[in-house]
């Protein structure tokens, strides 16, 4: 009536948004290339810039490729207004990956940036820095995320936590432990949002690494509910994880009590609470047994299984309990996750009520029953995922939801996804005390115009009547009611809809009539099936027709009437068969077949007739199937078919009898309900696998309970180092410290033992008695010189009586022969504030790195590794030793390997000794490794002259025949060999070589960091920081080049942590001239933090002294 | 975690992608997500998530805008679908609304504050006020000037403080001449009366919306003098678990401006301030269809905007109803909307008619729901009442102001 106005009102809309488009970037978007991009980016006014970017985003933002702008975009970086530089970066992390090259070109400016002052841009040069993913600048981003994670500011530090999983996604192996380190650091943050983005980034990097939550577990609940709730939601369940793998499953929880129903019984008879638990009884323990497994072992997992059977008998043999009266961890997660629950964010309360779904006690878990239904009211778009959450706990535990039932019920704004879920879990809450409202319900919705859902609700009346067999009755009334109201709308339609829900009805009807073996209600059923023998005429749906004559055939025995009406029942259905679809004629076949095969008397006849009649027609009919199924019953059923004629054959009677009694299998016996199968899949609550069911990518069941061990974890508490004690008695008044070694019963080959005199030997059977008199502490070397390495401490007692009389703190060091007790008045003034340890059989320790001299793919399967050995040659001190192993990783036996150097192979043809010429490296020939088998390893030592050349070595090497060429890369820590001095020898040595001889430079290290926190979690030993950092760099040392440790002096401060004057000493001589090579190492910092570290090198050989300072630092840093 | 955030128009075109992880999602994942709209319908925009063959898909939908997030690994899917909702709301708080054109107008910004509020697929920022900081919303005076001048930055400079404060919902900040804190309860009623007539359930859903303009960092304590009758609630991240749990007092630092402080629930009411009667009676191929509504138990205030809306079975063919007062309209999707506003006070109002049903159909066999509509202003029928609101530092000059409205929330009844 009004189009003419309407139209004006378009307009005048149109014109109004028109208004309000001015000065937005509208017309960026509608049109971004009327101008040429390229001159904008490179004008030198920010705004012209802006634009440009923000055209080139709106083509992004529209789907077209623009990368090909991507270097001049890469310059803007570097742009001082933040706007331009944030619409670059957007623009560089949608394309980086695609132009890893060019985006290398930004990384200076993100360096730059991120020594900003302001925090935004450092923060943002960090986002987009590990944003953009390139393999190459990971060594520099590892730089700034540990530096970033220890910023001042917090958004900063957010940042960093942020872009620790980005880096993670590279996934750079040699990295992790340090990546995990930084974890450890963000996880301890004082900032409840920075704990939150640091436990996003534990889940995505180590979300086993339980150790790095041990220790602050207690801290992270009580934050939990100041963190914000993207992080509250991650955390809490680090939490309910690290919890069940502490400590396991909680007895008084649900999980358990739907483990051994026993066990839930006898605890119901000492419990107060009868009633709680009197409910209880009704829920399936198979079921709920099904749900607790699943989530620990994963449904997949546990499903697989093949046998039920198998699935009960086996026990929770791994699961272990804890109570949750007394276990505090699962009590104050319990605790501070119960706020949460009134969160806004219904993702949180989910998360909340999944742990106390698993972890609270039984009678406690009815507090997630409110929050839970509350979302269902107050957050419409989690509606559903919430529902399908409820629908477990509901099966698992009806009685928690059935008070509640007026919260399921559907309106019409549900979808139908929802009111179908809603209906399931009406059925499975549904009591004797809430089923008539339940009921009431579902009469309505049968009415309702979805009419899917109406069949819905007839199925959910049919199933509430299975479980409430008092219902029974009343339902199969209101679904008789149904069949008949029904057949008298649907006749003319096609409606899908409406033929349905009758089919539904009918099949409602069924299941309740089979469920219940018909002995209590006989007159009932037999009345339902004789009203639907009377509708048969009206009902007209094939799949609803074919239901009753089903019915008919199975119920032919039941009651008086039915096999009365039989015979009436079977013409009509002869009578009616050409004009039936498919499904129905089986299934009248199938009924004549039985009412046939059960026929006595009189009827027989009749029956055999019509049974005759109907094969027959189904002979002739238009489908296959038909036809087979009728000429396959013909078969089975000659006999009684023909009987009247045949009766004299005298092949029948045999033939008779096998056919009659497989006919008999297969018709007469009642079909058995198979009892419903548990096997649906139940994910943890709240996962996305329970909402799709199936398990998604990265999805985790929780752990194995107690599947993390006191020690591995233990609350390591430093309790050395703290007793420090000034002698008023001793001689030079220095102080000694007294570091106690607790749990040695560990074997001796990890135990480090410094221990203190003032202790004395409580536990420790290496704990000496020491005299006050001597304050002293000091090296000593209990392991004889020319005695076994790994001598345990007792055997060596006359060592040890000797030590004792010097009064010495003794610690053994293995690694060192020949070695004599060098504790001296004078050296003990020269240390006054230092403590020199050693450490034990470090030597056992050491690994000589290995490199890889060939790759099994292009060696045609042959793997050479070699590493340098730290023994010395025999034939010549010039020679270094190399062990080469070779391994056949082929299926064949690989013959005649041998390893010849380049020259020889070359100068083998002019008979030139290569050895002779003086200043190339060269091979001694190896001894030829005539075969090897497949998978065997050949271990061989060859002796290589390097001459001090760096330069790889070029070497040839031969199997089957063939020439590979390799290349072998000197190593310059073996170039020397190990100078067994003591500390006199070492100063004196070191004295002598002043000035030019000497070299240093320093670097930070790293490597303790990540041994201190594996440690922390690991190791109920309380071990020493100090010497783990000692070691640390011990064992990194020599594993890298050989040399002997002469001594190891530990500071002692006030401070716990502060290692500065941490020393190490090592010498040894140059291989080629013997000249001696002293290094030391010095450390200053705090142990918990990169330390700086400066090496020096005392050397007669200047180059040489140069190059192997650089070595040990690169290795070392 | 998230891998890709789409924005969908309600044509389906997509407006804008924003990736969030190295592991690219390609657009036409929305192409198959809009072929289902298209073959399923509306049931396929209701499900939230969806598995696609390549991707796990979140999904709300807000005025017509489709947001769409993809992952492709485990993660809780209610945090794919708050954050979601959460992006909504700060762009139709940025935008004021949600449409097509809004979200191309100002793509830049929807671009910027999505960058900011996610990052590497798990939420950065997502507190408006530090958001609003960060990135300027657009107004006229910023868009006059980007007319004028020709350039605007709406980035800021510096990093808002309330990051780092303990109360990142607030501004640090914060000077008014005038200082006032307006609280209102906002109630839903939801009610089913079923086809016998009977109140099947009745319950309230409200609302504590707070609207608070108070200089510097004010500490709030609000008390109900009878919060034992309200059964569930949830609360605005600022108020504090401790005071609630011991003294149901709500004690809270409030951001600025607008916000909902909390919502609660008051279940197993007794009555309804209207009552709706359909009748349908069917016979021989027509319908006669009669609604009566009134007002039950007067609350002593106005009851306004009553609507009586209700779907028409398809199997109806036409419809010819006429109501005694307010105005009857019938849409195409034979959605039947009477609009009757007040009730009078010299008759009750009838909608009456008759429906022509499909040939072939003799009687109608699915009825209606009648979904109602009603506005009460000045009252909570919930009966929840505030008891007082205490500043610990009162400022200079402070208003405090108290306003209740009910609403109809899901009130259907069924015919």
């Amino acid at each position: 009536m009004f189009t003419q106005f309407g139209a004006t009102a378009d307009t005048l809309s149109k014109a109004s948004t028109l208004m309000f488009r001015i000065g937005t970037d509208a017309h960026l978007y509608d049109d971004p290339e009327d101008v040429n991009i390229a001159p904008l980016l490179d004008s030198k006014f920010d705004s012209e810039k802006c634009e440009a970017l923000k055209r080139l985003l709106a083509l992004i933002a529209q789907g077209f490729d623009v990368s090909n702008f991507f270097p001049q975009v890469v310059k803007n970086v570097a742009s001082q207004s933040l706007e331009v530089k944030k619409l670059v970066y957007l623009y560089l992390l949608h394309y980086a990956e695609k132009r890893p090259n060019e985006a290398l070109l930004s990384i200076n400016s993100f360096q730059k940036d991120l020594g900003d002052t302001n925090p935004l841009v450092r923060a943002w040069a960090l986002r987009t820095m590990a944003g953009i993913r390139l393999h190459v600048i990971a060594p520099l981003l590892l730089v700034a995320v540990g530096k970033c994670a220890k910023d001042p500011v917090v958004y900063v530090r957010k940042c960093a936590a942020n872009a620790l999983p980005k880096f993670h996604d590279l996934r750079l192996e040699e990295h992790s432990s340090t990546i995990e380190e930084i974890v450890g650091t963000l996880l301890s943050d004082i900032s409840p949002g920075v704990i939150g983005a640091a436990a996003s980034a534990f889940t995505s990097v180590c979300p086993n690494n339980y150790s790095l939550i041990g220790r602050k577990y207690r801290k992270l609940c009580e934050i939990l509910p100041d963190v914000e709730e993207w992080g509250q939601i991650v955390l809490i369940g680090i939490l309910l994880r690290y919890a069940i793998a502490r400590g396991g499953l909680v007895k008084e929880s649900i999980m358990f009590s739907l483990h051994g129903r026993e066990s839930s019984h006898s605890e119901k008879d000492d419990s107060d609470d009868d009633f709680a638990f009197k409910n209880d009884v009704k829920y399936d323990s198979d079921l709920a047994r099904t749900i607790s497994r699943c989530y620990i072992e994963g449904p997949d997992e546990y499903l697989s299984r093949s046998s039920y059977a198998n699935r009960i008998s086996l026990e929770f043999n791994g699961a272990k309990f804890t109570s949750g009266k007394s276990n505090d961890e699962v009590k104050i997660l319990l605790q501070c996750t119960s706020p949460l629950l009134w969160s806004n964010n219904s993702a949180v309360v989910v998360a909340a009520a999944g742990v106390h779904w698993i972890m609270a006690p039984r009678e406690e878990v009815k507090r997630i029953v409110k929050p839970l239904l509350f979302l269902l009211r107050s957050s419409n778009t989690s509606k559903y995922v919430v529902l399908c959450n409820i629908q477990v706990f509901a099966r698992a535990m009806p009685s928690l939801f059935s008070s509640h039932f007026e919260d399921f019920f559907v309106v019409s704004s549900d979808s139908y996804q929802i009111k179908a879920l809603k209906l399931e879990i009406l059925c499975s809450i549904a009591t004797d005390s809430s089923i008539s409202s339940i009921f009431k319900e579902f009469q309505d919705y049968i009415r309702d115009p979805d009419r899917r859902f109406a069949a819905d609700a007839v199925a959910a009346i049919g199933l509430c009547a299975q479980q409430l067999p008092n219902m029974a009755s009343t339902c199969l009334e209101g679904l008789l009611a149904l069949t008949r109201q029904d057949f008298s709308t649907c006749d003319s339609e096609s409606n899908n809809g409406e033929a349905g829900v009758l089919i539904q009805a009918i099949m409602s009807i069924k299941s309740i009539i089979t469920q219940d073996p018909p002995l209590m209600k006989r007159k009932l059923y037999v009345h339902v099936v004789i009203q639907l023998v009377h509708s048969l005429d009206s009902i007209k749906v094939p799949a609803a027709r074919a239901t009753i004559i089903w019915m008919i055939g199975e119920y032919r025995n039941l009651g008086e009437i039915i096999p009365r009406i039989l015979t009436i029942v079977l013409k009509y259905l002869a009578w009616s068969f050409t004009s039936e679809a498919l499904e129905t004629k089986l299934q009248i076949l199938n009924t004549t077949v039985k009412v046939l095969s059960g026929a006595k008397g009189e009827e027989m006849l009749t029956f055999r007739k019509v049974g005759s009649y109907v094969i027959e027609l189904a002979e002739c009919d238009l489908n296959y199937d038909v036809r087979d199924r009728a000429r396959f019953l013909k078969k089975l059923l000659q006999c009684s078919l023909d009987h009247g004629e045949l009766e004299l054959d005298t092949d029948c009677p045999p033939k008779k009898d096998l056919l009659q009694v497989l006919a008999e299998c297969m018709f007469r016996g009642q079909a058995k309900q198979l009892s419903e199968t548990m096997d649906y899949r139940v994910y943890l609550p709240g996962s996305l696998s329970q909402i799709v069911l199936h398990a998604a990518p990265g999805y985790e069941p929780l752990p194995k309970p107690c599947s993390i061990v006191d020690h591995e974890l233990g609350t390591n508490v430093i309790r050395g180092v703290d007793t420090l004690s000034e002698k008023a008695d001793g001689t030079d008044s220095s102080s000694g410290s007294s570091y106690e070694e607790s749990a040695s019963d560990y074997s001796s080959e990890r135990s480090m033992t410094v221990s203190s005199g003032d202790a004395g030997s409580d536990e420790n059977s290496s704990t000496r008695e020491f005299d006050n008199t001597d304050p002293l502490i000091q090296l000593s070397d209990a392991g004889d010189a020319n005695q076994n390495q790994n001598e345990v401490p007792q055997s060596t007692s006359t060592n040890l009586e000797e030590l004792m009389s010097k009064r010495a703190l003794e610690t053994w060091l293995d690694e060192q022969p020949g070695l004599s007790n060098p504790s001296t008045s004078e050296q003990s003034q020269l240390r006054k504030s230092s403590a020199r340890i050693s450490i034990r059989d470090i030597g056992s320790r050491v690994k000589p790195k290995s490199y890889r001299l060939l790759d099994p793919a292009n060696g045609n399967g042959l793997k050479v590794d070699y590493s340098f050995s730290p023994k010395i040659s025999s034939i010549s001190p010039l020679l270094v030793s190399v062990q080469v192993s070779f391994e056949n990783c082929t299926d064949e036996t690989i013959s005649e390997v041998t390893l010849v150097d380049e020259e020889s192979s070359k100068a083998s043809d002019s008979s030139e000794s290569s050895l002779s010429r003086k200043d190339v490296p060269t091979l001694v020939p190896m001894e030829e490794i005539t075969s090897l088998e497949p998978g065997q390893t050949a271990k061989r030592i060859v002796y290589v002259c390097f001459h001090h050349h760096l330069l790889p070595l070029k070497l040839a090497l031969y199997c089957n025949g063939k020439k590979l060429s390799v290349k072998m890369r000197p190593d310059i820590g073996y170039f020397v060999k190990p100078l067994p001095i003591d500390i006199e020898a070492f100063t004196d040595k070191e004295s002598r070589l002043p000035g030019m001889f000497e070299y240093t430079r320093s670097f930070t290290f790293i490597d303790h960091i990540g041994e201190l926190n594996k440690d922390n979690g690991n190791n109920a030993l309380v071990k020493d920081n100090f010497l783990l950092v000692c070691e640390s760099l011990a064992l990194k040392m020599l594993s890298n080049a050989n040399f002997s440790l002469v001594s190891v002096d530990m500071p002692i401060s006030a401070k716990l942590d502060d290692v500065s004057g941490l020393c190490l000493r090592f010498s040894g001589e140059i291989l080629s001239n013997s000249m001696p090579c002293l290094i030391t190492i010095t450390a200053e910092g705090k142990c918990s933090e990169p330390l700086n570290v400066s090496v020096k090198v005392n050397c007669e050989e200047t180059v040489f002294g140069l190059n192997l300072l650089n070595r040990i630092v690169s290795f070392l840093s | 975690m998230l891998q890709c955030i789409f924005l969908l128009s309600d044509s389906g075109e997509v407006m804008l992608e924003k990736q969030l992880t190295g592991h690219k999602v390609d657009r036409s994942i929305c192409a198959w997500f809009w072929d289902q709209v298209i073959s399923q319908g509306d049931s396929f925009k209701q499900q939230s998530v969806i598995a696609s063959p390549t991707h796990y898909l979140f999904q709300i939908v807000r005025e017509g805008i489709t947001f769409l997030a993809c992952t492709q690994v485990e993660m809780p899917p209610l945090m794919g679908i708050e954050f979601l909702c959460r992006v909504a709301d700060v762009l139709s708080d940025y935008l004021e609304g949600l449409n097509e054109d809004v979200i191309k107008d100002n793509f830049i910004i929807v671009y910027e504050l999505l960058d900011e509020m996610i990052d590497n697929g798990f939420p950065l920022t997502t507190e408006s006020n530090i958001l609003r900081e960060m990135i300027a919303p657009p107004n006229i005076v910023s868009k006059m000037l980007s007319v004028v001048t020709g350039s605007s930055s709406n980035v800021s400079d510096t990093l808002p403080g309330a990051t780092a404060s303990c109360v990142p919902w607030r501004t640090t900040d914060i000077k008014y001449a005038n200082n006032e804190v307006y609280v209102d309860l906002v109630e839903e009623m939801d009610a089913i009366i079923n086809r016998d007539g009977v109140l099947v359930k009745c319950e309230i859903y409200g609302e504590v919306q707070v609207n608070s303009h108070i200089t510097g960092l004010p500490d709030l304590t609000l008390s109900f003098t009878n919060p034992s009758i309200m059964d569930d609630v949830r609360f605005h991240p600022c108020v504090r678990f401790r005071p609630w749990e011991s003294h149901h007092i709500l004690s809270f630092v409030p951001p600025d401006g607008l916000f909902k402080l909390m919502s609660y629930r008051v279940r197993k009411l007794k009555s309804t301030p209207i009552y709706v009667k359909p009748q349908i009676t069917s016979d021989a191929g027509t319908c006669r269809i009669n609604v009566m509504v009134g007002i039950r138990n007067d609350p002593a205030k106005i009851i306004d905007s009553i609507t009586v809306q209700f779907q028409l079975p398809s199997c109806v063919l036409s419809a010819d109803l006429t109501a005694n007062h307010g105005a009857v309209t019938i849409f195409s999707n034979k959605t039947c909307t009477w609009s009757i506003d007040r009730i009078p006070k010299d008759r009750a109002p009838a909608l009456s008619g008759t429906l022509m049903l499909e040939t072939g159909l003799e009687r109608l066999h699915v009825f209606p729901t009648f979904r109602v509509g009603f506005r009460i202003q000045g009252v909570a029928l919930s009966g929840v009442q505030l008891d007082k609101l205490d500043l610990r530092v009162v400022p200079s000059r402070l208003y405090k102001g108290f306003r209740a409205l009910t609403r109809s929330g899901l009130y259907e009844v069924r015919s």
